[in-house]
């Protein structure tokens, strides 16, 4: 094995041979860090276009500058029209990255088709897309929210037929709709196998001799999903729900047509409901879970429940009231609409306040494929990068609990010495199917100094250029893995 | 937080219940596998019925000394007697469950210092399904894959640097020396306590060798502290359909020599750890025509450790054949989460259904 470690702050001068260039070539090119020499934040705190891209992206590659700041002719003006594009997702052309998705056959299969492969491989297959396109894709917003909803509706693919059903919950169900309407979004999870099977919606059924309905969805409906644990619901109002969508269900895999969701009226209760206040007449069927839907979706628990939880992701830990209001107001009056919902957030002043820049703790997914982003690091999203997933204990998909994997620092902080681990195994590229080159990276940027201040977002203090000096060979490790990288 | 660890013996592929502990005195024993059988007097003496398997011996001493439980009858829920269903039932510990009892387990558990650097391990190429939604989880066969001593300096360039953080000075203070006692445990000759011998390749086997190895390792994470609550070692290959004696030989041997050397190692330590030796099914009573046995449903469990109170433990069906479930199997008179509970419960769990949501069915729990 050829080690590649390079010296980044040191004297020397490295390597630049690159090895092993092979039927991935075409895709390097295009990814790769060769590029014209950047520009970066000259002050000694973050700006705008900084924090934009370290806020609402999978980190800053070395090509996000740049392009965002072509954008317009100030910086603001920029980051107004690079919001704009990354809020329609639909207008960015990403077909590299689906090109490297496109490889993993199995994800692109039919429902019914899922269930023709092992549940490992589905597994792995859709662990390692998502991080690749965390990595890779452009629509770099459209991610970020992918990953927001799929932590708000979470489903583990350890429980029942989730195994096979997840790969089309996460492609049917969350992807077309996280900057779509809210509405939209919460029916498609509603009618989706993996909710079905994950909250055993399938199993909630009547039959007129005393079976009780399943309560187990429709409590974290309106617990988890739209009003909030101090919504306004009691618990006659999760009976009630609960029997208005008695009936769904889903075919398994014994069954024709397996993973086909379905109606069966004489599983369902036809009595007259009332949730939350509204009555539901007796007789409504299958249109009984519209109007469930609508109640709680329009419900204004449901905005502030919402707007907290995206604040909380992407402005603060613990957010203000006021960034709450605003960001509720507008999923209010846009009637749910999530690009214009987030539209707001982004423009708030508390998401602007630049006492909150790199405030937040990356959470451990998060923090991988920042490390592949800010290096423009070549990846097969392979075993080697996705066990360490595991040991920082996120990985997607396989979060038991409904309430999603947790957002604040204090859940995380436990991890760095995994965190450490990975900066170095991954910095000295000893990563199988993983590969950072240093050398290419600093040429790009000029210098190691310019280098750290692409990393970390503004120039990098006295102390952290001794610190990288120090590290000679370690120098890129060591700034991966340095407080300022650890955040966002 | 415990300082408690639990180490899961995972035996795949259906091991013979009734070869670990042979009931030697039961006639219907005898009848069902006049080939197989073990003659009363062959194995260390449990008790008026059971005796351990000859090659099980090195356990007979914890066995006497009340450090090693022994229940017969003991399986799950399973019927399709299939490998693939009644293993994931076993790892999940339910049917329509969240991730692994012991993924469950390790959150229910977790302390309020937040995740361990090695809180649960798998001694092996792949995190232990049962360990599914754990915290943290991580595979590995050797120290060298939790980083080497070139990254001694660099970890310690992170720690300084990250040392006045306001956030992560304080966790960065509890990695530093968690890396050193995993650097020092990396510099420390690899000699077990206690004049602990495991088994070696020329003496008894690759099997044994490779099994020994990795309980060496856990005793090692044991021995230096880091953290470790659960542990999890596989045993590969009971499934003794053709010539059992010969496919279950090295294995008996690997599991009496490995755990014998591994509960001398720990010494006074073993009294904070508890050894489970469980299997996804027993196999069927009477021998087939290739002097092997078929699956069936109720094995054998095995505890060793310091909160265990010894003896053999639970219901015992019976071998006649009115006891007998399907084709002849013995019946699982003692369900393997009525017996993890109790060591989970040592090992701080508080929520038996968080843990175990479904129910035992009252015909087995009243039997």
């Amino acid at each position: 094995m050829i080690t590649r470690r390079h010296l980044l702050f040191g004297s020397g001068v490295g390597l630049l041979a690159l090895t092993g260039c092979g039927p991935q070539q075409a895709v390097d090119l295009v990814l790769g860090v060769e590029g014209p020499a950047t520009a970066v934040n000259p002050a000694a705190t973050l700006d705008l276009p900084a924090h934009v891209l370290r806020r609402l992206t999978f980190g800053e590659h070395p090509d996000d500058r740049p392009a965002l700041l072509a954008l317009a002719k100030s910086p603001d003006a920029a980051v107004e029209a690079w919001v704009v594009r990354q809020l329609h997702p639909e207008t960015i052309d990403d077909s590299i990255c689906e090109r490297l998705i496109r490889r993993r056959e199995a994800l692109a299969q039919p429902l019914g088709e899922l269930y023709e492969f092992k549940e490992r491989v589905l597994l792995h297959e859709l662990t390692a897309a998502t991080l690749l396109r965390a990595v890779y894709s452009k629509r770099q917003l459209h991610e970020q929210l992918c990953h927001f909803w799929n932590d708000h509706f979470n489903v583990d693919m350890s429980k029942g037929e989730c195994a096979w059903v997840t790969v089309a919950y996460d492609r049917d169900v969350i992807r077309p709709h996280a900057l779509g309407r809210f509405s939209d979004l919460l029916r498609a999870v509603a009618l989706s196998p993996a909710m079905l099977w994950y909250l055993d919606g399938r199993v909630n059924r009547v039959d007129g001799k005393g079976i009780k309905p399943n309560e187990n969805y429709a409590r974290e409906l309106l617990e988890l999903h739209t009003l909030g644990v101090d919504g306004g619901y009691t618990q006659q109002d999760v009976m009630e729900v609960a029997r208005c969508l008695s009936g769904w269900t889903v075919r398994d895999q014994h069954q024709w047509r397996k993973g086909t969701v379905e109606f069966h009226r004489d599983a369902h209760d036809n009595g007259a409901k009332t949730v939350l206040g509204q009555t539901i007449a007796a007789g409504g069927g299958e249109r009984d879970l519209d109007q469930v839907l609508r109640i709680v979706a329009t419900h204004p628990s449901t905005a502030r429940h919402v707007a907290r939880k995206l604040c909380t992701r992407f402005i603060a830990d613990d957010p203000s009231a006021a960034a709450i209001d605003q960001v509720a107001q507008a999923f209010t009056v846009s009637n749910g609409d999530l690009a214009l919902t987030m539209r707001a957030l982004i423009t708030s002043d508390a998401f602007r306040d630049p006492a909150g820049f790199a405030s937040k703790l990356k959470r451990p997914f998060h923090y991988v494929a920042s490390c592949l982003r800010a290096t423009a690091a070549h990846s097969n999203g392979g075993h080697a990068v996705l066990d360490y997933l595991g040991r920082l204990g996120h990985q997607p998909f396989q979060f038991p609990t409904p309430d999603g994997q947790p957002e604040n620092a204090e859940a995380w902080t436990g991890t760095l010495l995994w965190r450490w681990r990975f900066a170095g195994a991954f910095a000295r590229s000893t990563l199988a199917g993983t590969r950072v080159d240093t050398d290419a990276l600093v040429k790009r940027f000029g210098s190691p100094a310019a280098t750290a201040a692409h990393l970390f977002g503004r120039q990098a203090d006295a102390r952290e250029m001794t610190a990288l000096a120090a590290a000679g060979g370690d120098a890129l490790a060591l700034a991966l893995g340095s407080p300022a990288f650890q955040r966002c | 937080m415990s300082d408690r660890t639990l180490v899961l013996v995972f035996l795949r592929g259906g091991a013979d219940g009734l070869s670990l502990v042979p009931p030697v005195t039961e006639d219907a024993y005898h009848r069902a596998r006049p080939t197989l059988a073990m003659k009363p007097g062959s194995g260390h003496r449990l008790d008026d019925r059971f005796e351990l398997h000859p090659l099980l011996a090195p356990l007979g001493r914890w066995f006497d000394d009340g450090k090693l439980s022994v229940i017969p009858a003991c399986g799950s829920d399973d019927e399709t007697r299939s490998h693939f269903y009644a293993q994931d039932l076993m790892d999940h510990g339910g049917r329509n469950v969240s991730g692994g009892w012991l993924g469950r387990f390790l959150r229910q558990a977790q302390g309020a210092d937040g995740l361990g650097v090695l809180e649960a391990v798998t001694l092996g190429t792949a995190v232990s399904e049962c360990l599914r939604g754990a915290p943290t989880a991580t595979a590995f066969t050797s120290l060298a894959d939790l980083g080497g001593d070139d990254d001694h300096a660099l970890m310690g360039a992170f720690g300084a640097l990250t040392s006045g953080d306001p956030l992560l000075g304080g966790p960065a203070l509890a990695a530093l020396a968690a890396n050193e006692r995993l650097a020092e445990l990396r510099r420390a000759a690899d000699h077990p306590a206690h004049g602990a011998i495991y088994p070696t390749n020329a003496q008894h086997g690759d099997t044994a060798a490779d099994f020994g190895a990795r309980l060496r390792l856990t005793a090692r994470l044991i021995q230096a502290g880091v953290g470790l609550k659960v542990a999890c070692v596989d045993l590969d290959g009971w499934d003794s359909h053709f010539l059992q004696d010969t496919v279950i030989a090295p294995r008996l041997t690997a599991l009496g020599h490995g755990l014998s050397a591994f509960a001398t190692d720990l010494g006074k330590d073993l009294d904070h750890v508890s050894v489970v030796v469980i299997s996804e099914f027993g196999r069927r009573v009477a021998e087939n025509s290739s002097l092997g046995t078929d699956h069936g449903r109720g094995g054998a469990c095995l505890i060793l450790g310091g909160g265990t109170t010894g003896g053999v433990q639970g219901k015992w069906p019976g071998l006649t054949s009115d006891f007998l479930e399907g084709p002849g199997d013995v019946a699982v008179a003692n369900d393997y989460r009525e017996v993890l509970w109790p060591v989970l419960k040592r090992h701080g769990a508080t929520d038996r259904a968080g843990i175990f949501p479904e129910q035992v069915s009252s015909a087995l729990r009243d039997q």
